[in-house]
């Protein structure tokens, strides 16, 4: 019979001054899960690990092999050999939480953090009937918003994964922020409830993920958490929540984007971090380096044209309302300032002349009071 | 010494459904109590989904669901119980529905019905093929809502009664390792079925062991119909794991060594959708006349084939199924038919309690699969477990609440603490002549044989036997790891022990009752004898440690004995 060793992580806290690991020989028969019972059942009745349905929809046996989480009972043996080649498969527990014994990790944290995020249904008595005679009336069609969070099992999968639940003690963790996401999207909800929650997400974290997607990749399930938290972001912004950097960052990329087709390096240090000083110590760097710079683009040939379509673009990701139209209108007017013309003119102008604008030095150091 | 009004064993979805009964009612102190963090309950396994009339398919009525669930009980069920359960569905889903539990849809917003085994009509209602676990996820979500007091991974060793009243239960905190008394008013069971007797070939989760049964059954109070356990037709040829009904619901066919839909020899009106007992003894005689498949490490069965269903309709209405069969058997359903064969699901019978879940000794409940009210009678229809589990959970809530209302503590008797602490003493301290997994392996195979689909009086005399004598032997299985952290081996030793316990129930009653019914099918006796059977097995232990016998009559309202035809 085709054999593997499995190297798991061993620690008693009652016994043992610090973490070892455990060699045993295993057959590379069904799934991780079948190999740590045939452990347990055969060769090492101590060794301690969470199971329960076998069949992947408990959530019980996720756990780290070769550093990558994985549910046991979802994981072939004879995967697992082929994937690393005959290495020895360590295995350890999860990331992140506490480890009571061998694989078993404390798990009452991210429950507690996830608890924060309001992860149940508040019922608008607009759509849910407060009598048990009737029905909600939800279209199957609506349902699509959430068909994939509401497959979440607790694994804490995702959880283990996290970068920023590594960076960040109060970070509520990717699969916290997926099950808050799938009442936001539940028209049973009440508004308020999805305020509050995208409140409450904002001061767990909401703004830390740095997107790195592998929640998305971990989770067993299908469930998609950096996708949720981005959704969560956009609400976020919608509802006005813009007080947080990485949403005053959204709300400067789409602007100013819209405004002018491209990010200002200039005025992003005050727009998103309050630093009123930045825009005039960059400039001066930037001159003395003897690199080009403008306070503000100069409009281009066909900057109506790309508007249209940077808008078409929000409104099919449904992101249209995020555009802050009096900071564009902002936008315009600075360029106005600076160049002396209305935008449609100066867009005009350059559609006659046919060429693109230049640099603005001389204008800048006017500006910046004649260095 | 920690002490609630009321304290709930198992968080599935009756133990939760009581827990949400109960903390609408301010001022109560209450707990639940369970081995696993409460998503991980089996009621998350649950996959085709949950009865009621709704009708919002076909033209439907709490009756017709009472009459349906009355005959596919070969009418052991208990009527008045059932009416009330029936009566009851559509509200109580409806009551889920409103705390945001994703039900799939009709096209014109309405709760979505899908056919079942055994119903006259498309009446079960559905999330998918993943049912219960949105259904516990739900129940979870309201009781966070709620401030359930939760005690995650305790286990419960024993109940607590004087005889008359119940006064706490002794548990043991699985992380610490340390055995507390808790002192309540009332004690709500839901700790499930014990269909893991039969070991090696179950859809039951690892820890489905009737530890609330077994605990019963030591604390001298009765279990009822014990003898019926429903093997589900459809689990995988390997591993036993499920495949819900749904997927016969859907359309699925079954499909024996010849081609045939073999099925329309057994129940030619309706086909897949017989009732379960049914459908398992028709898979079983196709193999057993040589009629089923054999695979290279001779595994035996037949197909459930889905491809006719199409891509589309797999993929929206049976995606968990379709994840299952490629993972556990390397079989996508939309290609290639589903290798399976009959796996023990279900316990009919358990802790005797009546229709408000209440038990002989004032303040003790049971509810959901652990509990015996009853309502499947001989042989249970899909769909109604969730149904009883949340009803019953609801009730049994609703009544603690009242009881614990208008009476104080009954005094603990802390001894009780002590006999506990010994017992797990002396696994510690055992010989270790024995091995656990060679006796539970044991056990299995001889349930299977004695105790399984097909049954006859010398091989139940065979089985009877040899589960005393695996009990003897039990005594000499040692718990290896001494420490007390987190000991998983000892709470095997000890899940081990209970089953023990529960095998011997099965087959006693099984041995007397001399006909075949619902899932207790008799070679020797193949008929139904209302005259001399139509009524409950009763077991419980004596003082002297001897199991006995007695018999209860089954309450009939309005349906009438008749055969069942399908």
């Amino acid at each position: 019979m085709e054999t593997a060793v499995l190297q798991v992580f061993r620690y008693d806290p009652e016994k043992d001054q610090a973490p070892y690991y455990k060699e045993y020989e295993v057959p590379v028969e069904g799934t991780l899960l079948n190999a740590l019972l045939y452990i347990k059942d055969n060769l090492d009745p101590t060794l301690a690990f969470r199971a329960f349905c076998r069949s992947e929809v408990c959530g019980s046996c996720s756990m780290k092999v070769n550093g990558k989480t994985k549910l046991a009972c979802k994981t072939p043996m004879k995967e697992l050999v082929e994937t690393w080649k005959g290495k020895p498969l360590r295995i350890e527990p999860l990331n992140h939480m506490k480890v009571i014994k061998d694989l078993v990790v404390d798990i009452d944290k991210p429950i507690e953090k996830m608890k924060t995020l309001i992860p149940w249904l508040v019922p608008d008595p607009r759509v849910v009937p407060t009598d048990p005679m009737h029905e909600s009336i939800i279209y199957p069609e609506e349902m699509e918003a959430y068909k994939d969070q509401i497959h979440c099992m607790l694994c804490f999968s995702c959880y283990s994964a996290c970068e920023a639940v590594a960076d960040n003690e109060r970070y509520r963790g990717p699969f916290a922020f997926s099950k808050a996401y799938r009442f936001q999207v539940d028209r049973r909800d009440i508004e308020t409830a999805k305020e509050k929650r995208i409140r409450y997400a904002i001061s767990g974290g909401l703004w830390s993920c740095v997107q790195c997607q592998k929640c998305l990749y971990v989770c067993p399930k299908g469930v998609k958490p950096a996708e949720d938290i981005q959704n969560l972001r956009g609400q976020a912004v919608k509802k006005g929540f813009t007080d947080k950097p990485g949403a005053k960052k959204l709300k400067h990329f789409v602007d100013w984007i819209y405004a002018t087709g491209q990010i200002n390096r200039l005025y992003l240090p005050e727009e998103v971090y309050g630093n009123k000083e930045a825009r005039e110590k960059l400039t001066k760097a930037y001159t003395e380096m003897g690199v080009e710079v403008w306070e503000v683009p100069k409009p281009t040939k066909g900057l109506m044209k790309f508007r249209d379509i940077y808008l078409e673009i929000l409104s099919k990701e449904d992101k249209a309302l995020d555009l802050d139209y009096s900071h564009v209108r902002k936008i315009d007017k600075m360029v106005s300032d600076i160049f002396k013309a209305d935008i449609c003119t100066i867009v005009d102008k350059a559609h006659e002349e046919g060429r693109s604008s230049r640099g603005l030095i001389s204008k800048l150091k006017g500006l910046l009071g004649g260095q | 010494m920690l002490q609630f009004d009321i304290l709930i064993v198992g968080a599935g979805g009756a133990g939760l459904y009581a827990a949400l009964e109960t903390s609408k009612r301010k001022g109560l102190s209450v707990a639940v109590l369970s081995k696993v963090y409460p998503t991980r309950s089996h009621t998350g396994a649950a996959q085709g989904g949950i009865n009621a009339a709704l009708g919002n398919v076909a033209p439907d009525s709490p009756e017709k669901h009472a009459y349906d669930t009355v005959k596919g009980s070969d009418f052991l069920a208990d009527q008045d119980a059932v009416e009330l359960m029936c009566e009851m569905a559509p509200k109580i889903i409806r009551e889920m529905e409103h705390m945001g539990l994703p039900f799939s849809r009709l096209k014109d917003g309405r709760i979505a019905q899908r056919p079942f085994g055994g119903a006259s009509f498309p009446r079960t209602c559905y999330a998918a093929d993943k049912t219960g676990h949105v259904m516990l996820q739900t129940l979870y979500e309201q009781c966070l809502k709620n401030g359930v007091k939760f005690l995650n991974e305790w286990f419960l060793l024993s109940i607590v009664h004087n005889g008359e009243r119940v006064s706490g239960v002794v548990a043991m905190d699985l992380r610490s390792g340390e055995i507390h008394g808790i002192r309540a008013k009332a004690v709500i069971l839901a700790t499930g079925g014990h269909a893991r007797v039969y070991w090696n070939r179950t859809s039951n989760a690892l820890g489905n062991t009737g530890d609330g049964t077994a605990a019963v059954l030591r604390a001298g109070l009765p279990l009822k119909d014990m003898e019926f356990v429903q093997f589900h037709p459809t689990g995988l040829r390997r591993t036993g794991i499920l495949v819900t009904e749904g997927a016969r619901g859907e359309g699925g066919y079954l499909i024996n060594n010849k081609g045939e839909r073999f099925m329309k020899k057994y129940a030619p009106e309706k086909m897949e959708l017989a009732p379960r007992d049914m459908v398992s003894r028709a898979i079983e005689t196709e193999i057993m006349e040589g009629r089923g498949f054999r695979d290279d490490e001779g595994n035996e069965f037949v197909y459930l084939d889905l491809r006719h269903l199409g891509r589309k309709k797999i993929l929206e209405r049976l995606p968990q199924i379709r994840e299952l069969a490629i993972d556990f058997e390397g079989v996508d359903p939309i290609e290639e038919p589903i290798p399976v064969r009959p796996t023990a699901h279900y316990s009919m019978g358990g802790i005797d309690a009546d229709k408000l879940g209440r038990t002989p000794i004032k303040g003790l409940y049971a509810a959901g699969e652990c509990a015996c009210i009853s309502v499947h009678g001989a042989n249970r229809l899909g769909g109604n477990s969730l149904l009883d589990i949340v009803v019953f959970g609801k009730l049994s809530g609703e009544d603690a609440i009242n009881y614990v209302s208008e009476i104080g503590f009954a005094p603990f008797d802390e001894s009780e603490v002590k006999r506990e602490e010994e017992r797990i003493d002396s696994l510690f301290s055992s010989d270790g002549k024995e091995k656990l997994v060679d006796l539970r392996s044991e056990l299995s195979d001889v349930m299977s044989y004695g105790a399984g689909i097909f049954r006859e009086e010398k091989k139940m005399k065979e089985a009877l036997e040899k589960v005393r004598e695996i009990k003897e032997r039990a005594k000499h299985v040692k718990v290896y790891d001494g420490e007390r952290t987190f000991n998983t081996n000892l709470q095997q030793t000890l899940e081990f022990l209970n089953l023990v316990e529960i095998a011997e129930t099965i087959v006693l009653p099984a041995l007397e009752r001399k006909e075949s019914r619902g899932a207790h099918y008799r070679t020797d006796y193949p008929k139904r004898d209302d005259e001399n059977f139509l009524k409950h097995s009763v077991v419980e232990r004596g003082e002297d440690g001897e199991l006995r016998l007695s018999w209860k009559p089954v309450v009939i309202t309005k349906y009438q004995p008749e055969e069942r035809k399908y």
